[in-house]
């Protein structure tokens, strides 16, 4: 007998450099360390029977990714969340937990669409207020450009990308919530994206950005748009219906 | 407190660009965050870190120094070439990774000198942050710069950038040089009297308080103190109870893949074998344990602070350990139940440890190992290896009939008094045991076949052991012997089942030179380092030739420092040094060697060799 607990974590500060395999041995070990009840393959080098939704990217930082951990027996899942947390470090930490249902599709096989937040700036060029205010002109209409195309292909996929991208939108954004706060200018600008993920149509977010900067409103701008922060904020699945739902929730396929 | 917003020294952009940032962004579990505190003190292990994070050596001085409320004891690790470049393209001053400030505003950096190849690492680690090469060209803005580790038994090829070496085992005199940094800097005393004062510390040597004299043709003749208050010999510094010696429960986790990537517990220190070409047989003597009730506590605390899904044994040879049998039976328990494997280190092979291997290595995938060293009996007894060509077979057959048909023989050429009978028995040695194999195991039981992987290194005499006299074969010899070991490989009834690789000479020379150089070497290095050398542990950035030319252009006969067999009575620059291992001990044996006479073991037998004189270990068991 055994039971899967999906456990959401976020991950934002200098551990964000970590590639996806580090995450995986940074859990394990956290794991041990709270000792819990987790299930053992079989054999002389036993090891956690762990996997997670979507490979977090070097650079990338989350507040929803999801990992789901096989354990022998578990009651209450939030009280495992606690212990978790209890032997967390600095910048990864677990914000829920749940006990997935028997048949639930695996966090891997459930993913079909994902949110993400970058925080943009240009070579210098856009600090003060004026400037954001150029660069936020300029970013819509690059979106409105790239988003009137019918076909986008993707930089390694070679796919038409266009119907994966469900939103793009330019938003000024005060904290990593991402709340429009119209008026202040400590904000910083955002593009905020949903984006199609899994096995059909994977779409990064570093491809949209790409489009983005090679569309002719950025050209003409001169603006030269880099990333400082990318933010996945949350990671959907599909319910019986077809209809999207983030990936812990009880309704998920 | 919340470090989760701690700044990154490099930006974004950088950490982006260059192979495994999260080497440089610290934070790892377990790492140390400060305020504030009197003393920074950044440790430096001059390689990757990947490689530097995997030296027990390392963390328990950055444990036992951050235990200390005033200290703040930082790491820092070789900059990859990818990031060299910008740091020096940009002008970005090296930091250390838990605070990511410059490493010149620390008041010491302890560099860790594990290995010789990495000397010149250490001068990318001053350039780049902004540290004169040479103790003579810094000022009350740079950092004490002390060196430790087992290098430091001849430091006088790098004498000229340290300007502190610490002699010995770090457990022990830390704490005074720190008190005395205090206390002169509460006094506005100067770097020149601090050191000065550091000189009189036992095992604290201060080479700019050193003069050395040559002959005319440039050899080293002595070394003596500047003054008459700093000692002409420095004393080694050693733990004496190893059970009351700090260790770190809690050591820092690293998040990428380290090379030892496993919780780590030191049994004992130092080895009763005596193996004639040893260094660390000499340096370490004499053989200290832990206790097992103090090991078994280590291993519970470690795993649990730390997660590890690994636990190993660390020491020079652990099947001498004395309660090896009670401390393995209590972990193959407690790690059983707890899903930990144990990794065992090459045990000698008997009953015993095929017992114990075969409990918790899955036989089919793992191999035996001897490292019998050389290939003849008359070589053995020229090295004093106490393995006999009885103990490998005897062992293989055991091992053959519990399933194992993987070998590991480690052996070395170019040793004193080796001859070309010598290179052959190596072959011959790993036929025997292949023939082992065929008359043990029945056909119809044999899962493949045996496998006998051999390979051999090139010998490097190394200070402080009995063959500090003895003369280093040149690159065409070491070759010309490994071919005459490969040739004779291939000439054996079943060479199909051998496969032999030798390593790289260049190298081999190279530390040759460095372990037993003296002084002068220091410009040569600089001139490597300025014309490109680094990494020169790593085959792909060493180039061999960019060496011989630094020491041809340098003026630096080096030579002489390796390709002739030393007088009896000829002052070596490291004589300076009371490893507790008398001269005349190791003379004794060198000319044991030359007889081809074997000498026993510290537990058989005390041979008076000196280290008694400690009052420790098993010179009073
Ligand atoms: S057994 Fe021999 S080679 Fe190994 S550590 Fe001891 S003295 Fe050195
Ligand atoms: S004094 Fe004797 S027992 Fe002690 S280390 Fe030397 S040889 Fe071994």
């Amino acid at each position: 007998m055994s039971v899967t607990v999906r456990f959401k974590f976020m991950r934002t500060g200098p551990v964000r450099y970590l590639g996806h395999l580090d995450m995986l041995r940074y859990f394990q070990k956290a794991v041990m360390k709270a000792e819990l009840d987790a299930k053992y393959t079989e054999g002389f080098h036993p090891h956690q029977i762990m996997s997670f939704a979507y490979p977090l990217g070097v650079g990338m930082e989350t507040y929803g990714d999801y990992m789901d951990l096989e354990m022998n027996a578990c009651e209450d899942a939030e009280a495992l969340m606690g212990r978790l947390n209890a032997v967390m470090h600095e910048g990864i930490k677990v914000t829920g937990a749940v006990i997935l249902r028997e048949k639930a599709l695996n966090a891997m096989a459930a993913v079909a669409e994902a949110d993400y937040e970058l925080v943009v700036t240009g070579d210098g060029k856009v600090s003060g207020d004026s400037e954001k205010k150029n660069a936020e002109t300029v970013l819509t209409a690059a979106i409105n450009e790239l988003m009137a195309r019918s076909e986008i292909t993707g930089v390694k996929s070679g796919k038409n990308i266009r119907p994966g991208i469900r939103i793009l939108e330019c938003r000024r954004c005060k904290d990593y919530k991402g709340s429009n706060d119209e008026g202040a200018d400590d904000y910083e600008l955002r593009l905020v994206m949903r984006l199609s993920s899994g096995s059909k149509l994977n779409v990064r977010p570093a491809d949209v950005f790409d489009k983005l900067c090679g569309t002719e409103a950025v050209n003409e701008s001169g603006i030269r748009f880099k990333v400082t922060h990318l933010y996945r904020m949350e990671i959907y699945g599909n319910d019986k219906d077809g209809r999207i739902v983030a990936l812990n929730d009880k309704t998920a396929e | 407190m919340d470090f989760s917003d701690r700044q990154t020294a490099l930006s974004h952009d950088i950490l982006m660009s260059i192979d495994k940032p999260s080497r440089y962004t610290g934070g790892e579990p377990n790492s140390v965050m400060k305020d504030d505190a009197d003393i920074r003190f950044v440790m430096c292990f001059p390689d990757v870190y990947e490689i530097g994070m995997s030296h027990i050596g390392m963390q328990i001085l950055y444990g036992m120094f951050n235990s200390m409320p005033d200290v703040w004891c930082e790491r820092l690790f070789s900059p990859w070439t990818d990031l060299d470049r910008i740091m020096r393209e940009r002008n970005i001053p090296l930091f250390s990774l838990e605070s990511q400030q410059p490493v010149k505003t620390a008041d010491f950096l302890g560099v860790t000198l594990q290995y010789e190849m990495c000397y010149t690492n250490i001068l990318q680690i001053f350039e780049l942050s902004g540290i004169p090469f040479y103790s003579a060209d810094r000022t009350e803005d740079d950092p004490i710069v002390i060196g430790g580790g087992p290098c430091v038994y001849n430091p006088e090829p790098i004498a000229d950038y340290f300007d502190i070496f610490y002699i010995g085992e770090g457990e022990v005199r830390y704490r005074e040089l720190f008190d005395l940094y205090k206390r002169f800097k509460a006094e506005n005393k100067s770097r020149e009297e601090y050191l000065r004062e550091a000189s009189h510390i036992e095992g604290i040597y201060v080479p700019s308080l050193y003069e050395v004299t040559y002959d005319e043709n440039g050899r080293f003749t002595e070394m003596t103190p500047r003054y008459e208050d700093v000692p002409a010999r420095v004393k080694k510094q050693l733990v004496k109870n190893m059970d009351e010696s700090f260790y770190p429960t809690a050591p820092v986790v690293p998040f990428i893949r380290a090379t030892q990537d496993r919780a780590v517990i030191e049994v004992q220190r130092g080895c009763i074998r005596n193996c004639r070409f040893c260094q660390a047989g000499q340096i370490y003597k004499p053989v200290r344990e832990r206790s097992p009730e103090q090991l078994k506590e280590l291993a519970r605390e470690i795993l649990k602070n730390t997660g590890y899904e690994e636990l190993s044994l660390s020491s020079l040879s652990t099947s001498d350990y004395t309660h090896l049998k009670e401390l393995l039976d209590y972990l193959m328990e407690y790690c059983g139940e707890k899903k930990i494997n144990i990794s065992l280190p090459s045990l000698r092979i008997d009953a015993f440890s095929l017992d114990v291997m075969s409990k918790v290595q899955d036989i089919k995938k793992s191999s035996l190992t001897f490292a019998p060293e050389a290939g003849s009996q008359r070589m053995r007894d020229v090295i004093n290896k106490g393995l006999t060509e009885e103990d490998i077979l005897h062992g293989s057959e055991m091992a053959f009939k519990g399933g194992w048909n993987k070998v590991k023989l480690y052996f070395m050429l170019g040793l004193p008094f080796e001859e070309e009978s010598d290179a052959v028995a190596i072959a011959e040695l790993c036929n025997k045991v292949a023939g082992v194999y065929f008359d043990t195991v029945p056909k119809s039981e044999r899962q493949g076949s045996v496998q006998i992987t051999a390979s051999s290194s090139f010998f490097v005499p190394k200070p402080f052991t009995a063959f500090q006299w003895a003369e280093m074969n040149t690159p065409e010899q070491f070759v010309e012997k490994a071919k005459i070991t490969k040739a004779a490989v291939r000439a054996q009834l079943n060479q199909k089942r051998i496969s032999y690789h030798y390593h790289d000479t260049g190298t081999t020379i190279i530390e040759g030179i460095f372990a037993r150089g003296d002084r002068k070497v220091a410009k040569a290095i600089e001139y490597a380092y300025r014309h490109g050398a680094i990494f020169d542990a790593w085959t792909e950035t060493f180039s061999y030739e960019g060496w011989i030319k630094a020491f041809e252009e340098t003026g630096v006969d080096y030579k002489d420092y390796i390709f002739r067999v030393r007088d009896d009575d000829e002052n070596f620059p490291w004589d300076f040094i009371d490893s507790g291992v008398n001269k005349s001990f190791l003379l004794r044996e060198w000319h044991n060697a030359a007889k081809a006479q074997k000498s026993t073991n510290c537990r058989n037998q005390c041979m008076g060799c000196g280290a008694g004189a400690f009052g420790c270990g098993v010179c009073v068991e």
